[in-house]
């Protein structure tokens, strides 16, 4: 029985042999000669003294050597040398698209947890009111906030700045807000490259996917952006029912809310292939996303994609994929 | 004279090593160091920040380090806090303190259990954990415990019960040497080794000069099997991510 690199998934002999063997070949690809070494601290960095070149975060100059003072892997970038740690921790940027779980309900403001050492704050101010008007928000919202969102609901939101009381988001577009019918994965936050594009349509499953820069990536049916004209109907009844509940949906909203079981299936495969991608530690892109369901439509069942065959059939395939773009390119 | 141990260790063994990182979900840092087996010594560290801000008589143009040791029974008492104090001394010495000024980076040790030789694994552990961390370290810290018997012998990393029968102890904390990585097919056959030094010593009980450095020579022996474990654990796995060949 084989299990490796912190893999719970039990592999037979030849499994395991497979598996090897494609890492390894994708281990040989990645790294060129020794530019991409890993250090640990106090290590020498070789460097080329006769080209200038720049320290960078993570090394120090010590007897006219380059040693590294944390540990991770070296990057080069034209004259910059630096180490990269490994194990990185989300470090928020502004800018970036994000997906939380909301906490808490406080005065004017939801507390989200972003996979963040710290809780993120979203402002009542900075959330779109569900009337689409442009207006101070007044005390009436303020005790209508459970309306918009509650306790456990998963939300879609863009990184504003780091303030005084925390980190803070916004959630302003029509893109961003209240995610629902779908999954919620989390996954480690370095496999998730910071990218022009992280809301992703996927037409021929009818399901969204959105890769959050903090490792929280949402699968779920598609949702059309709501259009603010429509929203006036719904604002009347919300003047006599503040908060819609939950059980008592008529029949034409229970209705609109079934999803054909056909996409809670492409759903559930999209899941489960992140969820291999991530064990396997490949960074997980829109491509090989895609490439990993069309290879997941041959299986019978969905959750043979969790089982060892498939995990091991996904590395092969990425190490094919790496090895012919090298040739190509 | 040969000493027999209770547990069947030659006088310079130490005990089974074990060490994880990363344990702790909303740690900036963690790393958990046990040694020992079946009964053991087991630290549990855990590693926030740099946090903006330093305490009220900390230099401002340097980073502070603030130790917080847990015991694991019973309140913090004066044992806990001479603990915090030599923790704190010997953290800074390693800690690159002016890349970060005028912030505070908090080690906390939880002792989970304690069989003997606990401030050592402590220290392991918070070094592993600063590691795990990335916070900047000029060199890595490993660190023993050396005891002397009555019969002036001397035996590394003890057990609680021998502990107790010693007439004098001292724990060590030795920096850990640089090494050269090597290209492939270079002819340089062994790294250069950083001069021996000493970063900390406590020492409990009397013992008598040539005793103390019997101690060190020994200790400083046993420090070249434990560096190595610290840099195998340390060796970050290099995952498969082709991003940078594509």
């Amino acid at each position: 029985m084989g299990r490796m690199r912190g893999l719970e998934i039990p592999l037979t002999q030849t499994q395991k042999i497979r598996l090897q063997r494609a890492l390894q070949k994708l281990e040989s690809l990645s790294s060129k000669a020794n530019s991409n070494a890993s250090v640990t601290v106090a290590d020498s960095i070789p460097v080329n003294y006769d080209d200038g070149f720049l320290k960078g975060h993570g090394t120090s100059e010590l007897n006219g050597e380059v040693i590294a003072t944390v540990c991770g892997v070296v990057e080069r970038v034209n004259k910059l040398v630096y180490v990269r740690t490994l194990r990185a921790r989300y470090k928020p940027e502004v800018g970036d698209i994000v997906v939380g779980r909301v906490i808490e309900v406080a005065p004017k403001r939801w507390r989200i947890d972003i996979n963040f050492s710290q809780d993120a704050v979203l402002m009542l101010s900075s959330m779109n009111l569900p009337d689409g008007i442009q207006r101070r928000r007044t005390a009436v919202d303020e005790l209508n906030m459970r309306s918009i969102f509650e306790e456990n609901d998963v939300v879609c939101a863009e990184v504003r700045g780091f303030h005084h009381d925390g980190l803070q988001l916004q959630a302003r577009s029509q893109k961003y807000g209240k995610l629902e019918r779908g999954q919620l994965l989390s996954i480690p936050p370095y496999l998730v490259k910071r990218r022009k594009q992280h809301f992703h349509y996927i037409e021929e499953y009818g399901i969204d996917l959105i890769l959050g820069c903090n490792g929280f990536i949402w699968v779920g049916e598609h949702a059309e952006p709501k259009d603010d004209m429509v929203i006036d109907e719904q604002a009347n009844k919300s003047d006599q029912i503040l908060k819609p509940s939950k059980y008592s949906m008529t029949l034409e909203e229970q209705e609109r809310a079934y999803t054909p079981l056909e996409t809670r299936q492409n759903v559930c495969r999209t899941a489960n292939a992140i969820r291999v991608l991530s064990t396997l530690g490949f960074s997980v892109t829109i491509e090989i996303i895609m490439d990993t369901v069309t290879m997941s439509m041959s299986l019978k069942e969905i959750h043979e994609m969790l089982g060892s065959e498939f995990c091991v059939l996904v590395a092969e395939r990425e190490a094919e994929r790496r090895s012919s773009a090298k040739k190509k390119g | 004279m040969e000493i027999d141990r209770i547990d069947g260790r030659s006088p310079n063994q130490l005990r089974p090593l074990a060490c994880s990182r990363g344990i702790l979900n909303r740690a900036h840092g963690s790393a958990s160091w046990s040694q020992g087996f079946p009964r053991d010594t087991k630290v549990l560290a855990a590693v926030y920040g740099p946090k903006a801000g330093t305490k009220k008589n900390e230099n401002p143009e340097r980073a502070c380090i603030e130790v917080i040791w847990k015991p694991k029974t019973g309140q913090s008492g004066k044992q806990e806090k001479e603990y915090e104090m030599i923790l704190k001394r010997t953290l800074q010495s390693i800690c690159i303190l002016t890349i970060n000024p005028n912030t505070t980076t908090s080690i906390i040790i939880q002792v989970v259990q304690d069989d003997g030789s606990l401030l050592p694994c402590a220290i392991n552990a918070a070094c592993a954990a600063l590691v795990d961390a990335g916070i900047p370290l000029k060199h890595l810290a490993v660190s023993i415990c050396c005891c002397l018997a009555s019969s002036g012998y001397v035996i590394l990393d003890p057990t609680k019960q021998e502990e107790e029968g010693m007439k004098a102890f001292a724990y060590l904390v030795f920096p850990n040497s640089i090494k050269l990585i090597l290209p492939e097919g270079s002819s340089h056959a062994q790294g250069e080794r950083m001069e021996d030094g000493i970063v900390t010593s406590v020492t409990h009980g009397a013992m008598s000069v040539e005793d103390y450095f019997h101690c060190l020579d020994r200790g400083r022996a046993a420090t070249a099997k434990l560096s190595d474990f610290l840099r195998r654990n340390l060796q970050p796995q290099v995952l498969a991510d082709g991003s940078k060949a594509g």
